[in-house]
């Protein structure tokens, strides 16, 4: 699946990465539309964790530019709503995510990013 | 108002932290009478209004009815004397609602003609409704308390009469959450493997969690799923993680937890899966969870996994390390693995509390397992994994004879912001010489497969 809520949250964790780190570029990807259900109360909850210029440009990636360069203080229905589905309804199924500073690549499989790392990058 | 809950006959340890977990879910508050008993099978308790009854009744898995409480005695005179003493509770049923009677026992059949007669005993009620044993508008219901008379043989009626205590009152409503576990019941699963979670267990566990819409749980050792279903049944989005990606799967493309979240209708609430190890974490940022909920691998069927290798040292001198990892070193249809070393549990434990004091948001839980041995556990064991801002909301016992589980539930009782934890491999194992006290649940996993055997350890 890989939803871009998921691609918010995870950042590159090989042992001295940590600037630039995220967020992670899509590499070679397909994608999915999945309809979900439309939760206004998880989305509000949410909110406060989205590193926003990361969502709009893996959005725009991706090929959805519904969501606006700011992210606005009047949070109505119809923007939760747009918000909703870049979030939640567009799933990466396949290709990867790849840490723009190191470049290591974690690989998307059936939907699964495998973000496991290798014995030399734990130090 | 004082309100009659009938517990089913299983886990007495999780009845009242299971009642408060949903009291606090919805809002409301239970009181508990001074000489409530958990280990009984009735509870008298205390709530503001009958709605709040209902609630417990749709959300307690441990509920399998609840009553407007009327009397309780240690003889039919003493509940007829208190029962006419509450009359105003009941006299607006007196004129013209329909009802039925229904006398039962429990730890012991009572003979129908007794039914009768102690039907009959509560003829100076007087309703005038007429009777209805369909569909009446109200059912009165009388609960006699035996003690456990298991593995005496006896005739069947005998003791009749011979009770602990009555309890007299009208149901309000049914539990309707225990069917729930027929609903998750592992083998009519499409998906699941040898260390996947009892339903009634995960359900409970869920309710710990206070599973609702609106809220996001993790699960760290997400394994076969077990918890993410019964937590998105109940309305909150799911993340899993585990160290190995072939759990999560199963053999067919589409994921597994995946499958089995969709046979439940809930799959669109398992916000994603990801293969890693949670000592080496990805996440970007802490305060991000209302709820941690897992049952950490702990060695008897599945051992406890993290990245690394056994012996450190040899690692150091391995070659490996100089010569960085090449991809094209392995054949292309063979995915890399990186080399695991076991995770001893009460390292595991503690680690877990640091990690939730970390991603939890405040007043969020983490909901966990913890085996043990019975002869060796000692409340202090509980201290050795605590730390600053975490305190302990319930610990429950589920016995097994020489060991047990405990389903620990504990809270982010603090807004201060924490580091996330250093997960580091060798400082984090707790040794003999740095502890004052040693908890039952260390090499939990040795312990077993030497059969709790006193002082074996450390030879």
């Amino acid at each position: 699946m890989v939803r871009l809520i998921t691609h918010n949250l995870l950042a590159c964790h090989v042992k001295g990465c940590t600037s630039n780190n995220f967020p992670l570029q899509f590499k070679d990807v397909q994608i999915e539309l999945r309809e979900a259900e439309f939760n206004p109360d998880f989305l509000r909850n949410f909110m406060p964790r989205i590193e926003w210029k990361a969502l709009v440009d893996a959005a725009r990636q991706l090929g959805d530019t519904s969501l606006p360069e700011e992210q606005p203080e009047m949070v109505d229905d119809e923007f939760l709503q747009k918000l909703h589905h870049v979030l939640l309804e567009v799933h990466v199924e396949e290709g990867a995510m790849v840490c723009p500073n190191c470049n290591h690549s974690y690989p998307i499989s059936n939907g699964i990013p495998n973000m496991l790392l290798a014995e030399h990058e734990i130090g | 108002m004082l309100y009659l809950l009938v517990f089913a006959q299983a886990h007495a340890d999780f009845r009242i932290p299971e009642l408060q977990s949903v009291s606090e879910l919805y809002g409301f508050h239970i009181g508990l009478l001074e000489n409530a008993d958990p280990s009984r099978p009735f509870m008298v308790v205390e709530l503001e209004e009958e709605m709040y009854a209902r609630l417990l009744a749709r959300r307690c898995i441990l509920v399998k009815a609840v009553c407007e409480f009327y009397a309780r005695g240690a003889t039919y005179d003493e509940v007829h004397e208190r029962n006419r003493a509450c009359r105003s509770q009941w006299e607006r049923y007196v004129p013209d609602t329909s009802f039925k009677f229904v006398v039962s026992a429990y730890n012991h059949s009572i003979p129908q003609r007794r039914q009768r007669d102690v039907v009959e005993s509560f003829s100076y009620m007087d309703f005038l409704g007429k009777i209805d044993m369909k569909s009446p508008e109200i059912t009165m219901v009388v609960h006699e308390e035996y003690d456990d008379k298991h593995g005496t043989t006896r005739e069947k009626h005998e003791g009749d009469g011979a009770f602990r205590e009555v309890f007299f009152g009208r149901l309000i409503e049914e539990g309707s959450a225990r069917p729930l576990m027929k609903k998750f019941d592992v083998k009519k699963r499409v998906f699941y493997g040898n260390t996947s979670m009892e339903a009634e267990i995960s359900l409970l566990m869920a309710n710990q969690t206070l599973a609702s819409p609106g809220k996001l749980i993790y699960d760290p050792f997400v394994g076969t799923g077990s918890m993410t279903y019964t937590t998105a049944h109940f309305g909150a989005m799911v993340f899993g993680s585990d160290i190995d990606g072939r759990q999560m799967r199963g053999r067919e493309k589409r994921p597994g937890i995946i499958r089995a979240a969709a046979q439940y209708g809930v799959d669109q609430r398992i916000v994603d899966l990801c293969t890693f190890d949670v000592t080496r974490n990805p996440w970007r940022c802490g305060g991000l969870f209302d709820a941690i909920i897992t049952d950490p691998p702990y060695g008897v069927r599945a051992g406890a996994k993290r990245l690394g290798r056994k012996n450190r040292r040899a690692k150091d001198e391995d070659e490996s390390r100089s010569r960085p990892f090449q991809p094209s070193e392995r054949p292309d249809d063979q995915p890399y693995i990186p080399p695991t070393r076991p995770y001893e549990l009460s390292a595991l434990a503690s680690d877990l509390v640091l990690l939730a004091r970390y991603m939890l948001k405040p007043g969020g839980r983490l909901v966990f397992f913890l085996p043990t041995v019975t002869e060796e556990y000692a409340e202090l064991d509980l201290q050795t994994f605590l730390c600053e801002g975490m305190e302990v909301v319930a610990n429950s016992l589920q016995d097994f004879g020489s060991w047990g589980r405990r389903l620990i539930t504990i809270r982010k009782a603090t807004t201060q912001q924490f580091p996330p934890p250093a997960f580091d491999p060798d400082k984090n194992v707790l040794s003999e010489s740095d502890l004052t006290h040693v908890p039952a649940h260390k090499d939990f996993r040795q312990k077993y497969f030497e059969g709790f055997k006193k002082g074996k350890l450390g030879d």
